[in-house]
């Protein structure tokens, strides 16, 4: 399903995430993937599941494939695919065969810069940049390749971009989200906010943008990875005031405070998007009580 | 100009072979400026490696300075008629220069032994004696009249074309926190220069042909011809 259909409607959309494993799924038939096994949590309390694509530049296995198998077993997959590792032939390509394979959601990112990864001596492609993959995108559901040759059959799926609220100048990436826009995308996930001020700053801007956004969120786990998040993971900041509170309890009753103040937190900003989008790092287990402290419910969600 | 940087002298001594006689050739621009391979970096490299046992039949730096190692006929010149004797004693050159300069010398030579003495890094600007920074990564189709000149494939380091990832931090670029955006670069620029509307619109992908390797060009008083996988372009230089 197109998350479109929940949008048309103006169903608050809610999505949570998973990452693929670094390693293969084995043949045993009766083997769950961490990722299915994360996605399971989610299960009637979301409505689709991003699939990370080499999150961080850290190979693993591919968002495709764990995008597929999230469909096979009932859930909605948003597939995630970056310009770092593929150049026009292969995101083209990529993006025909996701469709083919059952995906209706894609979400077209730039992607983190192989210096950030696992790999830092391999050569990043970004042979095309976000906004130029989001029109591409949009020339295939025309039936046309980026060259102009007809396809057999175009695909149809949903496009999805992302934007930093945090970005300073803010004006500056929202030019580029403008031209996200003009280029087709349909809907936008945000990176990880924190703050009320960058929230209220965004959404002012942007309010006659006319498409719709959901807020992201990380969910901040403990302190050190509040710090390390400031230190090291580009584009978010963690008010020291986050860092205080999730350190305020033990380490025993971190998830629940965890999903009291992502929940509190959504709760105070969900009238200002069109849905949002928990980035749960592993922590699946509690985004059922995130999205009842957001006093959000998916109506049955999808499976 | 090339940039230059001399690898280092015992990794050079690993791929000389005991016996070789080497012939130490510098370059007296690029690689003069860099301070790989000038008259003093020449010279030094002979006596290191002789101090290293290495058999030195002759060093030079062709030309006055200013002058190009990669100018094949002078660098011909210069190694056939000054060094015809040191030249029949050698088996191989060492070049302190960038790999133009290596094929130069290859050329001159009538296909000569050759080691690179340098890593070539970038195409650069020498800004101070002590400084040279790349803002140009010789693209084959100049596309910085929308960013005003200020090359977003050379100084952002994802090569966006439409604007900035979302990684920047405090106007420094997610890859290294000691390196500014490229994209924030151009639009401070744009923004002084009362011209952000240049990146307001929908700049398409790349045309890598004109990237392929290797290129050449044909040049003559009244025209240029550039080839590439893209085809040959030919420009009249008079109008
Ligand atoms: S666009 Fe190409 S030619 Fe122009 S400055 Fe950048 S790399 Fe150089
Ligand atoms: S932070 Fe700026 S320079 Fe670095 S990759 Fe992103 S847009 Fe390019």
């Amino acid at each position: 399903m197109k998350l479109s259909e929940l949008f048309d409607k103006s169903e608050f959309v809610v999505t949570g995430e998973v990452g693929p494993v670094k390693g293969a799924i084995p043949r045993d038939k009766d083997y769950v993937p961490p990722c299915m096994a994360e996605a399971l949590h989610l299960e009637k309390k979301v409505h689709a599941i991003n699939v990370t694509d080499n999150q961080s530049a850290v190979m693993k296995l591919g968002s495709m494939a764990a995008s597929v198998k999230l469909k096979q077993n009932g859930f909605e997959p948003i597939y995630q695919i970056t310009c770092r590792d593929r150049n026009r032939i292969a995101l083209q390509s990529e993006i025909l065969t996701a469709f083919s394979l059952g995906v209706d959601n894609m979400l077209l990112l730039t992607g983190d810069h192989t210096n950030l990864g696992d790999h830092i001596e391999a050569k990043p492609v970004f042979d095309l940049d976000s906004v130029q993959l989001v029109k591409i995108a949009a020339d295939l559901q025309k039936g046309k390749d980026m060259v102009g040759n007809d396809l057999l059959n175009a695909p149809d799926f949903f496009i999805g971009a992302v934007v930093n609220p945090n970005f300073q100048p803010l004006d500056l990436q929202l030019i580029k989200m403008k031209k996200k826009i003009e280029a087709g995308a349909q809907f936008f996930q945000t990176q990880a906010v924190y703050e009320d001020s960058v929230i209220d700053q965004f959404v002012a801007k942007t309010e006659l943008f006319d498409c719709p956004v959901q807020l992201g969120v990380v969910v901040l786990k403990n302190p050190a990875m509040g710090k390390y998040m400031n230190n090291y993971i580009s584009g978010i900041s963690v008010p020291q005031k986050w860092i205080n509170e999730i350190g305020s309890v033990d380490k025993a009753d971190r998830k629940k405070k965890s999903a009291e103040m992502m929940g509190r937190f959504i709760r105070k900003h969900k009238d200002k998007f069109q849905g949002v989008h928990i980035m749960p790092l592993g922590w699946t287990d509690i985004v059922p009580d995130i999205l009842e402290y957001a006093e959000i419910n998916v109506n049955g969600g999808i499976k | 100009m090339h940039a230059t940087i001399q690898k280092p002298v015992e990794e050079i001594v690993k791929h000389i072979k005991p016996g070789e006689k080497v012939f130490v050739v510098g370059c007296n621009n690029c690689a003069w400026k860099c301070h790989s391979g000038g008259e003093d970096e020449t010279k030094a490299m002979s006596e290191r490696l002789e101090k290293r046992g290495i058999e030195i039949s002759g060093y030079t730096v062709p030309g006055p300075q200013g002058m190009s190692l990669c100018k094949l006929d002078h660098t011909t010149k210069v190694l056939k008629t000054e060094y015809d004797e040191q030249l029949k004693n050698t088996d191989s050159f060492l070049v302190l220069g960038c790999g133009q300069g290596v094929h130069t010398v290859i050329d001159a030579t009538d296909g000569g032994m050759v080691h690179p003495g340098c890593d070539t890094i970038f195409g650069g600007e020498t800004v101070s004696e002590s400084e040279i920074n790349e803002y140009c990564s010789l693209c084959g189709e100049c596309i910085i009249e929308f960013t005003g000149g200020l090359c977003p494939l050379t100084l952002c380091a994802k090569s966006l074309l439409n604007g900035p990832c979302g990684g920047a931090e405090n106007g420094k670029c997610e890859v290294d926190a000691d390196r500014n955006c490229g994209w924030i670069m151009i639009y401070d620029r744009l923004m002084k220069l009362g011209r952000l509307d240049l990146i307001e619109s929908y700049q398409k992908p790349k045309n890598h042909a004109k990237w392929s390797r290797p290129r050449s060009l044909k040049v003559s008083h009244h025209k240029a011809s550039f080839s590439s996988m893209a085809g040959t372009v030919t420009v009249s230089n008079i109008d």
